[in-house]
């Protein structure tokens, strides 16, 4: 099988030794079933083996190596370098979050949001396994399966200019994964978790760019998360004027 | 553990033009700027109600048939009608209704809502001018 070349562009940057980030670019002889990572792959093992990125899983499921791939936010597991023939493909590291290295960015951030909004289902009291499983129908899963689909790649971060602006605001993935718990039939959180979504840079902070559910390599559309959330919050806020002594 | 702060941070802070990026970030400051006329359009209504308050029918009207103000209420309908229609769809899209088993679509809603708009407008028209 004939092989092409593709031109790859890569942000270099290594903090102890270049004041700045730079381009450099590598040619990468490929299949028709090679992505983006799988390039990376090649230069680090055949090229240059200093070049740095997460990856992990080469299937779309870990969601370690996401990159901006000319300009867009994307896995580059889910890139195919035939999509780009003829053109120098340019890979940068995800805006909005600080460069530790090359196209390595710091996940501290997300990861501090991830675990404010209690990703697990709470309980008022556990009952003891022998008394059986939670049940829940298949319309109750529809209401939240969506957004069980997230796989922290934060794609939707590097690509949402509120979070460019602010990295205060609790973003897209958070907001859906904390709305996945709160419409989840078997969970009893909802008190835990509305005082964190609706502080000021909770959902409010969104205005509606929705270019997270664009970029969202697995379907998931965190802005209607974001604006549900707010419906929630709005709902609840009018509830507990009308019926002070609990509406819920 | 080691302090991972050695170096100084180096962080992509969004430009002034960045949402010239792509058409979606683009569309969107679109949106957001088409508001500005919505605003001055309101802002230069009720300075003609206040001359209709304070004055006369007359003052108002021929303030509103200014050669300016109607060319600005001119734009400002494009616009107004652009806003409302990028804002009909997001209503389709944040909250879809479900009929059956299928759920309805973001343009489902922008139709409904401007037959709605134009029977509503038409009504108030007739009420408070037509009749």
């Amino acid at each position: 099988m004939s092989q092409d070349i593709a031109t790859i562009r890569v942000t270099r940057y290594r903090p102890e030794k270049d004041a700045k980030p730079f381009f450099q670019e590598y040619k990468v002889p490929y299949r028709h079933d090679m992505v983006v990572l799988d390039a990376l792959n090649y230069i680090k093992a055949e090229i240059d083996g200093s070049l740095t990125y997460r990856w992990s899983c080469r299937m779309g499921v870990c969601g370690s190596c996401g990159a901006n791939i000319d300009g867009e936010p994307k896995l580059t597991c889910a890139s195919f370098l035939h999509d780009f023939k003829g053109r120098t493909i340019t890979v940068e590291p995800m805006p909005n979050f600080p460069v530790i290295k090359d196209l390595v960015v710091d996940m501290e951030d997300f990861m501090e949001k991830l675990v404010k909004i209690k990703p697990w289902i709470i309980r008022e009291k556990e009952t003891p396994p022998e008394q059986g499983e939670y049940k829940q129908s298949a319309q109750e899963l529809e209401r939240y399966s969506q957004f069980s689909s997230c796989i922290n790649c934060m794609l939707c971060y590097a690509a949402c200019p509120i979070y460019g602006l602010n990295e205060k605001f609790l973003g897209p993935a958070a907001t859906a994964l904390a709305y996945r718990y709160i419409e989840d039939s078997r969970d009893q959180g909802k008190d835990v978790r509305f005082p964190v979504v609706h502080e000021m840079e909770g959902v409010w902070e969104c205005t509606l760019v929705g270019e997270c559910s664009v970029v969202c390599p697995k379907g998931v559309d965190p802005m209607l998360a974001i604006q549900k959330t707010k419906i929630l919050g709005a709902t609840n806020a009018i509830k507990s004027l009308l019926m002070p002594r609990g509406g819920h | 553990m080691e302090d991972n702060k050695r170096y100084p941070e180096l962080r992509r802070r969004l430009s002034p033009g960045w949402w010239t990026a792509n058409r979606h970030y683009t569309m969107y400051m679109v949106r957001e700027w088409t508001s500005l006329f919505v605003a001055l359009y309101s802002l230069i209504f009720i300075y003609g109600l206040s001359l209709w308050a304070m004055g006369s029918r007359a003052d108002f009207l021929s303030f509103l048939k200014n050669p300016a103000i109607v060319g600005f209420s001119l734009i400002a309908l494009v616009f107004t009608m652009y806003h409302a229609a990028t804002w009909f769809y997001l209503l389709g899209a944040i909250a879809p209704v479900k009929i059956g088993r299928s759920r309805t679509k973001p343009w489902q809603a922008l139709v409904l809502n401007l037959i709605l708009l134009v029977i509503i407008s038409y009504l108030a028209i007739w009420l408070l001018v037509l009749r």
